[in-house]
């Protein structure tokens, strides 16, 4: 998936509250980072979690990007912070936009105005996107983490909208500009997350449905998080299962026992191990479900123990930044 | 999973399902707020409550364990009946659900509160209305509070339970009618549109900051949608004060005795901090938390459980069952070992994690749920998972 994602600049990821979207992010930052990819993350105006996912003290709006590493930069786009930017941009006299953006009536009908909130954080990432030195592009890639909602399309979606709505004009002309660079999969990628369980899986199915109708083009990828792994090595997955369903027909295996105190320790290790066992086949049984229904592709990411967020996307990460072999 | 190991005292969430008219289920997304709002309403049908869960975020599963086709925007009766196999019975109880529909319910407001038909005519034909009334800030959270007002206020339930969003704004909708209604201010939006009831001179109108900042917004953004944006304010007027209304009805529901707050996460740290800031915002609206719900704990393993393990006793058991080969089947054990140990762990980890927020919100307001076996899909699990939420006395 690292090889794709490569050929695209700027990738937009999507997913449900609780998948690990924002994880995901910053693994996937990570990887292309370590490939020598000067990579710039955006986080938007969200419960801002790159701080702990990639080592870092808070990310404010004002201060700009912030380094997080080799080749690798991280930003929180607040929504005023982009109304200001932006509007600077477009009124004529500077003395006249500061004016306007420091109005506070001015701002709060605006903020509350449809469509203006998430026109002016697409406009800040576009501004990223096309940010040069010396006639190079500042960042080769822009990992974007979009709001945890259903609605990423709905975020998506604005730039068209506008665009119909405003019509003509220098915002109308930006509109287009943004719509034209998210509905041409040769220069964004829209990543799916989920979790190997029903809901997110068929909200990711719909989601790959909706984005090819709502912006006429496909899903990128999926990336499915928290998989549960075998509890043994895979040369000897068939004779566990085998056994544990022996044990189960014949009455040996209790799972209950993992909730008994004094129960014996082997009626532990195995109830343990049909426990694990439980959760990888039912994971398997969810991603088959996914693989059969989507084109995009797939890549899987398993579930780690452990509380350091960012030991855990520097483990993910190292993981996918090597190519695997076909 | 004996009962007796669980406390005799009455535990929070039971305190809720007997005395609450209003449970709200707030907390991040992804630890099962939904089916635990759901297992709540069960529980309160079968205590002989007359119960709705209206949940906001679609919950198509939802809709498929209640045994519904799919859920929609009016309140549906769920037949415990016909599941006598699962369940016991409800007596006079009642379980019904639903899920808000922002557009239509929006939709509904508009049409009941139109001043006339004229009003309405304008408002539907209106561009930014058509494209993005569901966009705007804040609506799925009006939008929420007004059905919760029509099932509060309406007189058949008894008990309503309320699933947010998995959003940070989730419990906006419940702050004080001046800060919610900040959008819907009138002397903001009064600013930019056209000064029908003048009381203001000719002078007064000429040097209106509003009309400069407006002509100044129209040049950036082009006449017509400034001028779309300004007519879809003025039309909405009328709903103001429908809204300002809702604001102060929810006050006064908050500050009612028997409405919970209940925040649910899981025991991963990046959740617990996210409930605990739903717990800090519950604080700025002077309410507490009836309990956290840590849902999805990893079972009891211990490091030292296998301590006592005895190998032979493995080895024999997998010879009796097929393995012949020794040098496998140590293999076998030896890695069902190390994975075990890598579960206890993790179990450690959780608990160490639920301690942490024992030190914050106080011990007796945390019920840790352990991760169960199968999925929650049937209305038998759901009352599996109420019986977690709050342990049936010995007497029921």
């Amino acid at each position: 998936m690292i090889e794709e994602l490569e050929k695209t600049r700027l990738i937009f990821v999507t997913g449900k509250g609780g998948v690990g979207k924002s994880t995901v992010v910053a693994t996937l930052a990570r990887a292309l980072a370590a490939r020598g990819r000067r990579t710039l993350v955006l986080e938007t105006d969200a419960f801002s979690a790159m701080p702990d996912l990639l080592g870092l003290p808070t990310l404010k709006s004002a201060t700009g990007a912030q380094a997080a590493g080799e080749h690798l930069w991280a930003e929180n786009l607040e929504a005023d912070e982009c109304f200001v930017r932006t509007l600077s941009r477009f009124v004529p006299s500077k003395r006249i936009a500061r004016a306007v953006v420091s109005n506070k009536v001015a701002r709060v009908f605006f903020k509350a105005a449809p469509s203006v909130n998430e026109f002016v954080i697409l406009d800040q990432i576009i501004e990223e996107v096309d940010r040069k030195q010396a006639d190079k592009y500042v960042y080769d890639h822009i990992v974007v983490d979009l709001p945890a909602s259903g609605h990423a399309l709905t975020f998506l979606g604005v730039p068209q909208t506008l665009k119909g709505m405003i019509k003509v004009g220098p915002i109308a002309k930006r509109a287009q500009r943004i719509a034209e660079e998210i509905r041409n999969p040769a220069k964004t990628a829209i990543v799916a997350v989920c979790v190997p369980e029903e809901m997110p899986v068929n909200e990711t199915i719909e989601l790959a449905g909706n984005v090819q109708d709502a912006l006429g083009r496909g899903l990128s990828a999926a990336v499915v998080n928290m998989v549960h792994e075998m509890p043994v090595s895979p040369d000897l997955e068939d004779e566990l299962v085998a056994l544990l369903e022996q044990l189960r027909n014949n009455g040996t295996l209790d799972l209950d026992a993992i909730h008994q105190k004094d129960a014996p320790a082997l009626k532990k290790l195995l109830a343990g191990s049909a426990l694990a066992l439980g959760w990888h086949e039912r994971d398997a049984h969810y991603l088959g479900l996914l693989r059969a229904r989507i084109s995009a592709a797939i890549q899987t990411l398993p579930l780690i123990y452990d509380v350091d967020s960012a030991r855990i996307v520097g483990v993910l990460a190292r993981s996918i930044a090597e190519p695997t072999p076909a | 999973m004996s009962k007796s190991e669980h406390s005799e005292v009455q535990s929070p969430v039971a305190d809720c399902l007997a005395n609450g008219r209003l449970i709200v289920c707030s907390g991040p997304g992804g630890v099962g707020k939904t089916t635990t709002a759901a297992a709540l309403g069960l529980r309160g049908a079968l205590m002989g409550r007359k119960v709705i869960v209206l949940t906001i975020d679609p919950a198509k599963r939802l809709a498929n364990s209640l045994g519904l086709d799919q859920l929609t925007n009016t309140p549906q009766l769920i037949a415990l009946d016909a599941h006598r196999d699962q369940l016991p019975d409800p007596g006079e109880g009642e379980l019904w659900a639903m899920m808000l529909d922002q557009e239509q319910t929006f939709a509904d407001l508009v049409r009941r509160h139109a001043p006339d038909s004229g009003a309405l005519e304008r408002a539907e034909d209106n561009n930014i209305y058509k494209l993005l009334s569901t966009a705007l800030h804040g609506m799925q959270e009006y939008m929420a509070l007004e059905k919760l007002h029509d099932l509060y206020t309406g007189g058949y339930f008894d008990l309503v339970v309320l699933d947010t969003p998995p959003t940070k704004n989730a419990l906006d909708f419940l702050e004080t009618p001046k800060r919610a209604s900040r959008f819907f201010d009138e002397r903001i939006v009064k600013w930019f549109l056209p000064d029908k009831s003048t009381r203001k001179g000719f002078i007064g109108r000429v040097i209106n900051p509003g009309a400069i900042v407006q002509g100044l917004l129209a040049k950036i953004f082009g006449e017509s949608f400034i001028g779309d944006l300004i007519e879809f304010f003025d039309t909405f007027q009328y709903l103001f004060e429908v809204l300002k209304e809702r604001g102060d009805m929810i006050e006064f529901i908050l500050r009612d005795p028997q409405t919970y707050f209940l925040i649910i996460c899981s025991a991963d740290p990046r959740r617990i901090r996210e409930a605990l800031f739903f717990h800090e915002k519950l604080q700025t609206l002077n309410q507490t938390a009836q309990a956290f719900i840590i849902n999805r704990v990893t079972p009891r393993f211990d490091l030292d459980d296998l301590d006592p393990l005895d190998p032979g006793e493995f080895d024999a058991l997998l010879g009796a069952h097929g393995f012949d080969d020794p040098a496998r089947a140590t293999a076998l054990r030896e890695q069902l070992q190390t994975h075990y140990r890598a579960l206890a762990e993790r179990a450690r980890k959780d608990r160490a994690a639920i301690a942490e927020l024992a030190k914050k919100v106080s011990a007796e307001r945390l019920q840790a749920i352990p991760l169960l076996g199968e999925d929650v899909h049937t209305l038998g699990a759901l009352l599996k998972l109420s019986q977690w939420l709050s342990p049936a006395t010995p007497s029921a």
